[in-house]
C-alpha cells in the first residue's frame, strides 16, 4: 500500500460511513485529514508511512469515530425536523385561512348536495390539524429542551424516538388534514364553471400539498438518517 | 484515567482546552494531553465529535481557516455561552474535588458547597 493511501482509505471509510449527510461527511473528512496528516508529520519516528499507521491508531476505529458523528448529525436534524414540522404547519394554516377568505370574499358557496359530507369532512380536517399542531410543537420542545449527551444512552435513544414518533404522528395528521383540505376544495369547486377565481384555491392547496410533502420528505430523511446511525452503533 | 470517567467530563475537558484561545481539533487534542500530563488516554477521534456537538449546543463557534501547509482547517472558539458553561463546570468540579479530597484524606472539605 502507498503512503498516502493509509490515510485516504481511513478518510474514505470514515466518509463512507456517513454517506447519509454529505455535508456532514464532506466536513469530517476534511477535519480528519487535517489531524492526521499533522499527526503524522509530528511524529519524530522518521518513517512517514509508520507515522501515518500511528496517527490513525491513535485517532481510533473509523465506524466508532463515525457512530460519534453520526449520533450528533441524527440529534441535529431530529431538532431541526420538530422545528420545520412547526413553520410546514404554519404555512398550511396560512394557505387555508387564505383560501376560506378567498371563499368569503367572493361569496363562494357551497352546493346543497356536498353539504352533510363536508361538515364531516371539515371535523376530521379540524381536529387533524390542530392535533398536528400539539404534537409538532410538543417534539420540537421534547427534543429541544434535551441535552445530548457525551455518551450515547439508553435513555438518550428513547428520547430521540419519542420525539421522532411524535413528529411522524405529526406529519401523519397533517397529510390527514391536507387530503381532508383537497376533498372540501373539490366539493367546493365542483359543478362551478371553470374560471379565474379557481386559481386562489388551486394556488393553496398546492401549497399545502407541498408544505406536506417537504415534511413527509424530511421525516423520511430523519428515519434513513437513524437506521445509518443505528447500523454504525451495531459494527 | 478509566474512559468511562473521562467520558464524563469529555466537555468540560474540551471547553478547559479552549479556554486558553481558539484552536483546530489536533491543537485542543495536543492542549489536553500536555495540560493533563498525558493523564487521559482517549481515542484522538473521540474529540472531534464532542466538538461538534458543543457547537451545536452553543458553546463553541467554528470557522475554517487555511493552514500554513494549503490545508483547510476548522478552528474552534468558546462562545460566551460556553465561558459561561465552563464557568459553572469549573466551580461544580471544585466543589466536588474539596468534597471527595475531603473524604478521601480524612480531612474537612476547603469550602462548604452552596
Amino acid at each position: 500500500m502507498q503512503e498516502a493511501g493509509l490515510i485516504s482509505d481511513y478518510l474514505e471509510s470514515i466518509a463512507d460511513a456517513l454517506s447519509f449527510d454529505r455535508s456532514l461527511s464532506r466536513r469530517v473528512r476534511q477535519e480528519v485529514e487535517d489531524h492526521l496528516r499533522e499527526a503524522a508529520a509530528a511524529d519524530p519516528i522518521g518513517d512517514r508511512l509508520e507515522a501515518e499507521r500511528r496517527a490513525i491508531a491513535s485517532f481510533g476505529a473509523s465506524h466508532a469515530i463515525a457512530a460519534q458523528f453520526a449520533i450528533v448529525s441524527l440529534a441535529k436534524h431530529t431538532r431541526r425536523v420538530g422545528a420545520a414540522a412547526i413553520v410546514v404547519i404554519a404555512a398550511v394554516f396560512a394557505a387555508m385561512k387564505a383560501r376560506v377568505a378567498w371563499y368569503t370574499a367572493t361569496q363562494w358557496a357551497m352546493s346543497d348536495d356536498v353539504r352533510a359530507v363536508s361538515a364531516i369532512v371539515g371535523s376530521i380536517d379540524r381536529y387533524a390539524f390542530w392535533l398536528a399542531v400539539l404534537l409538532a410543537i410538543g417534539s420540537w420542545a421534547y427534543i429541544t429542551g434535551r441535552h445530548i449527551p457525551a455518551v450515547f444512552n439508553p435513555r438518550y435513544r428513547q428520547q430521540l424516538r419519542r420525539s421522532f414518533l411524535l413528529c411522524a404522528a405529526a406529519g401523519g395528521l397533517l397529510v390527514v388534514s391536507v387530503i381532508s383540505d383537497g376533498a372540501l376544495t373539490a366539493f367546493r369547486l365542483s359543478g362551478a364553471e371553470v374560471c379565474a377565481g379557481f386559481i386562489v384555491p388551486l394556488v393553496s392547496m398546492t401549497i399545502e400539498i407541498v408544505c406536506a410533502g417537504v415534511l413527509v420528505f424530511q421525516i423520511r430523511a430523519m428515519l434513513r438518517r437513524a437506521t445509518s446511525t443505528a447500523a454504525l452503533l451495531k459494527t | 484515567m478509566e474512559g468511562e470517567m473521562l467520558k464524563g467530563h469529555l466537555d468540560m475537558i474540551v471547553l478547559a482546552a479552549l479556554s486558553a484561545g481558539p484552536a483546530h481539533g489536533y491543537a485542543v487534542i495536543d492542549q489536553i494531553r500536555r495540560k493533563s500530563g498525558r493523564a487521559f488516554d482517549l481515542p484522538e477521534g473521540t474529540i472531534y465529535p464532542a466538538l461538534h456537538r458543543l457547537e451545536q449546543a452553543g458553546l463553541l463557534a467554528s470557522r475554517w481557516m487555511r493552514a500554513e501547509s494549503g490545508r483547510r482547517r476548522r478552528v474552534y472558539a468558546l462562545t460566551r455561552r460556553g465561558e459561561r458553561a465552563l464557568a459553572e463546570r469549573r466551580a461544580v468540579w471544585r466543589q466536588f474535588s474539596d468534597a471527595i479530597g475531603g473524604l478521601l484524606e480524612g480531612t474537612r472539605p476547603c469550602k462548604k458547597p452552596a
